[in-house]
């Protein structure tokens, strides 16, 4: 077959003008037909798009409800007003902004610092919220002129209310704004950026169950951002209710008895793990928050003693002698003492090699103690004997099997407290661990630290028989029960158990029980008083040097349960540098287990 | 012994003793100004700046490449270019195994951090392939032409079963320019022209519903204005409103409330008028014009024959692109999804069209 020569130069172009030409001919028509458009037909279109604006908007559902334990409603919601602004409908944004500060009374320079913020922020054609919380008179004076305040709306809203304010503040947290990290993290809250979500407590931790679902409106809106109408809804849906296992009256009742001191209680039930109050005072009032009273916000975060700081759960502080049982049970398992074996306390403690005692809290001691006697007076020269015969490896990963030294995961800003052991403190302090290292864990003190919600977990389980409850402060969701999950801690002997619940009841019920002050044959209660100490004491001057600085007294400790016959609660309460144990922290559990029981 | 170069240039008293610089002011220039206006025009129509920010990573990877191909040795690359086919035909039939997420077409490959379009591929390799073919030897065969041909046809048909109709046509067309530019007799171009006509209805009733109605709503856009019309009158809105000045840069209600349809991609032309009016439209067909005329110059000044057919059919595919954009957009051609060249969204598009000038720069070197 013969090939064919190349074309020439002509034809070529020829060719390639050719295939050119209908594309050109197609431009010049458009090109006509984009001329009719823009030109002689502009002013048809320009009256379609003015009239052509229907706008698509979020429609916020109102946030679950909460109620406690008796259905008794803790938090709830109300309808404000807010004045919404959509600002590519505003000519003149220095005129409106004058003329809307005189309505609502608001100086110009506020009004105008928020309005040229979020115009920033938002993208052209959106609208966003400029005043919150319009009062009567306001909304009367905006309404009235209306015509006059073009892209304004004035839209309903949802404000939280919580009803028991400060007492509850704790437990429940506030609302406000999700960050942008927030927002990357879950991006559930992507439509929720200019609303106020859970940021602490319960309202955080269940916010994706209170929140709700974004719906949409889509309303056809005049050439000044007037609603003309509505086209059609997609509702949103509304947030779950919530069902505390908190009682709020008991829970209102003992915040008071604090009466503003530092401090923190949990009262939780042993058997379900239910908490049924959950104390951090100084508290707050979430109601600030939720409602932009920035003057009081401000004053919560300057104010010294942390109101927003979560002591029951994040407050890290040494167990003290309510560690005592512990390190009873544990001696008691490894075969390290029996129950009746006595030691001479003396009020001093030596170590081999170390001319330096170690002190008990009584000067003279307690004469000759057995366990029960130990606990009961809380003999320290006792548990350091015992500990040192122990030693951290055997200590440390019993402890670790009733909670301490780990998150019970209730809440995430829960603190995981303080379990040391050689390993622990090579890493974090660089150095070996010391025998006098275990002697001072004997009584609680040391490195060692627990959270006031670790200390109640460790106690529901030497009591509901070795059984590591997982707290709960949701009883059910929309209806639905939440699960109980328990771990069960291995004793070798249960009889152990035993022993240690006497020496708990000798606490309150002999006659050398340090906390005999509060023995109440009704209703009997059973428990473990302890002092932390704040500074370690060297010397008697130097004490009273110390107890000079209020800052610096020892914390009070209390754990109690009761009654006694059936054990239906534990109660565990802390007064930072409240001194005394028995005086100031058991009679307050005193109170709390009386009201649950009533 | 090294291979001559081929050379079956006709002098026509053109000068091509001179090389030419390579970068060709105007058209790298007209270029730069379209990709620029492409990522505000993205901004506007998508207010994402992450969106517009992945098409400036594209425009710089692009213009890196152009620069690099713009200074290649075309006679060398041509080895390259004639098997480029096989690549891309393979990434045709690949994409027919991918389907994206509540996407019933799948026109792209996912590969993570990008994804590519073959069919896009697929139009710029094929005319490069092609008249590399086509000038390997001094003369030109029947059976050349008819090999080429089969080929065409091969990946218009994989591009048709994704289905994209737009892209397909393009693909056609891709392929047979250059066959019409290597000197096919005029007798087999009657005799396709009329084989064509004669099947046009039998084209008709192999377009799927959904295309068929496209068509029928470019006869009478206002009779189904809620339905197939209303991406058309909401555009025309867009476009009429802007008037002679436009509403400004992001101010297009029509734009901002997502009126348009794809505003970012297939209808970006809308969004350009409504915020920047006639003048803007001006101003775009001006850096149109600019560009296809100095492509076209080269096609004319040169004197090799694969310089002359790829340089002519990549600016005559590069027109068609522009022209059905356009017609589309305003309503006179129905909607085929086709992407408005250098400025729309879409990466691979982006990147194909400035290799593309990158590979006409590089035949320039010598004209």
């Amino acid at each position: 077959m013969k090939g064919k020569q190349f074309l020439t130069d002509q034809s070529i172009l020829r060719r390639i003008f050719l295939f050119l030409f209908p594309f050109l001919i197609l431009l010049i028509f458009a090109f006509l037909q984009i001329l009719n458009l823009m030109v002689f037909q502009a002013e048809k279109f320009k009256t379609q798009a003015d009239s052509n604006r229907i706008l698509k908007e979020k429609v916020f559902p109102p946030r679950g409800l909460i109620f406690d334990t008796n259905d008794e409603i803790i938090v709830d919601n109300f309808i404000r007003q807010d004045l919404v602004v959509t600002p590519n409908f505003i000519e003149d944004y220095s005129l409106y902004l004058s003329l809307l500060s005189e309505l609502v009374e608001i100086e110009k320079n506020t009004l105008e610092q928020v309005f040229y913020k979020k115009l920033s922020e938002i993208k052209p054609f959106q609208s966003f919220t400029l005043l919150r919380d319009l009062n009567d008179r306001q909304l009367a004076k905006v309404k009235l002129n209306f015509k006059d305040l073009p892209g304004t709306e004035i839209n309903s809203s949802f404000s939280r209310n919580v009803v028991f304010g400060e007492s509850s503040g704790a437990v429940i947290g506030y609302l406000g704004f999700a960050s942008k990290q927030d927002i990357l993290i879950n991006p559930n809250l992507k439509n929720f950026n200019d609303q106020q979500v859970g940021l602490l407590g319960i309202e955080k931790e269940f916010d994706d169950e209170l929140r709700g679902t974004v719906g949409y409106r889509y309303s056809e809106k005049d050439a000044r951002g007037g609603v003309l109408d509505v086209l059609s809804v997609e509702p949103s849906t509304k947030g779950k209710n919530i069902k505390l296992s908190i009682d709020i009256e008991l829970q209102d009742k003992l915040y008071k008895e604090f009466r503003g001191r530092k401090g923190a209680l949990i009262a939780i039930e042993p058997d379900t793990g239910f908490i049924r109050a959950m104390i951090s005072s100084p508290s707050y009032n979430p109601n600030f928050f939720n409602n932009f009273r920035t003057e009081e916000i401000k004053l919560l975060f300057q104010n010294k003693n942390s109101p927003l700081f979560n002591r029951a759960i994040s407050g890290q502080y040494p167990p003290a002698s309510t560690l005592k049982p512990f390190i009873g049970l544990v001696a008691l398992e490894e075969d390290v003492i029996t129950w009746q074996e006595k030691i001479l306390d003396e009020g001093e403690f030596f170590v081999e090699g170390d001319k330096r005692p170690y002190t008990g809290w009584k000067e003279g001691g307690h004469g000759e103690v057995n366990m029960e006697k130990a606990i009961a007076e809380s003999s320290d020269v006792y548990f350091y004997n015992i500990a040192y015969d122990l030693t951290v490896n055997s200590i440390a990963p019993f402890l670790k099997k009733f909670g301490f030294g780990k998150s019970s995961e209730l809440f995430i800003n829960e603190s995981q407290g303080i379990l040391p052991d050689k390993k622990w403190k090579l890493g974090q302090k660089g150095e070996f661990w010391f025998k006098g290292d275990t002697i001072n864990m004997g009584i609680g003190q040391g490195y060692i630290l627990a959270t006031p919600l670790q200390i109640a977990l460790a106690y529901s389980a030497l009591i509901n028989g070795g059984k590591l409850i997982s707290p709960r402060i949701v009883q059910s969701i929309e209806g639905e029960e939440t699960k109980f999950v328990s771990e069960k801690i291995e004793i070798k002997d249960i009889q152990n158990l035993e022993y240690i619940k006497e020496s708990l009841i000798s606490v309150v019920e002999s006659n050398t029980g340090t906390a005999k002050n509060i023995f109440d044959p009704k209703l009997r209660i059973a428990g473990k008083t302890g002092t932390a100490q704040v500074k370690s004491i060297l010397d008697d001057n130097k004490y009273q040097e110390i107890r000079e600085n209020v800052l610096l007294r020892d914390h009070a400790l209390f754990v109690g349960y009761g009654p006694v016959e059936d054990p239906s609660i534990v109660v565990v309460a802390i007064v930072e540098n409240g001194e005394s144990g028995s005086l100031v922290a058991a009679p307050i559990v005193q109170k709390a287990i009386n009201l649950y029981e009533q | 012994m090294s291979r001559q170069p081929l050379d079956f240039s006709l002098n026509l008293g053109i000068d091509n003793s001179r090389r030419n610089s390579v970068f060709d002011v105007w058209i790298v220039t007209s270029v730069f100004l379209l990709s620029l206006l492409g990522i505000l025009m993205i901004y506007s129509a998508s207010q994402s700046v992450e969106m517009a920010l992945r098409q400036g990573i594209y425009m710089v990877f692009g213009f890196v490449v152009l620069t690099i191909i713009s200074f290649s040795n075309f006679r060398k690359m041509e080895v390259f270019y004639l098997y480029s086919y096989w690549p891309g035909l393979f990434l045709l039939i690949i994409v027919l195994f991918f389907s994206n997420e509540n996407n019933e077409t799948s026109r792209w490959i996912d590969l993570g951090m990008f994804t590519i379009q073959p069919s896009e591929l697929m139009r710029f390799l094929l005319p490069l392939s092609a008249a590399a073919f086509l000038s390997r030897k001094p003369s030109i065969s029947n059976f050349d032409y008819l090999v080429v041909f089969v080929l065409t046809l091969l990946a218009t048909f994989l591009v048709l079963l994704q289905p994209d109709l737009g892209t397909a046509l393009i693909v056609l067309l891709s392929g047979i320019l250059p066959i019409l530019l290597g000197g096919l007799p005029w007798r087999y171009i009657y005799l396709g022209a009329f084989v064509t006509v004669c099947s046009l209805p039998l084209i008709w009733f192999s377009l799927y519903e959904y295309q068929q109605q496209r068509i029928l709503t470019l006869f009478n856009p206002e009779a189904d204005i809620y339905g197939a019309g209303w991406n058309i009158a909401q555009s025309k809105i867009a476009i009429g409103s802007g008037g002679f000045w436009g509403k400004g840069y992001l101010n297009g209600s029509q734009s901002q409330l997502n009126f348009i349809p794809e505003s970012h991609s297939d209808f970006i032309f809308s969004v350009i008028s409504e915020e920047f009016g006639l003048i803007g439209v001006l101003f775009l067909m001006f850096l149109y014009g600019l560009l296809i005329y100095r492509l076209i110059l080269i096609s004319i000044k040169h004197q090799n024959r694969f310089a002359k057919i790829l340089s002519a059919t990549l600016s005559t595919i590069l027109l068609a692109y522009i022209s059905i954009n356009i017609c589309m957009v305003i309503g006179l051609l129905p909607v085929v999804g086709m992407p408005l060249p250098f400025v729309s969204q879409g990466g691979t598009a982006l990147i194909i069209n400035l290799v593309t000038i990158g590979i006409i720069l590089s035949l320039r070197r010598e004209t």
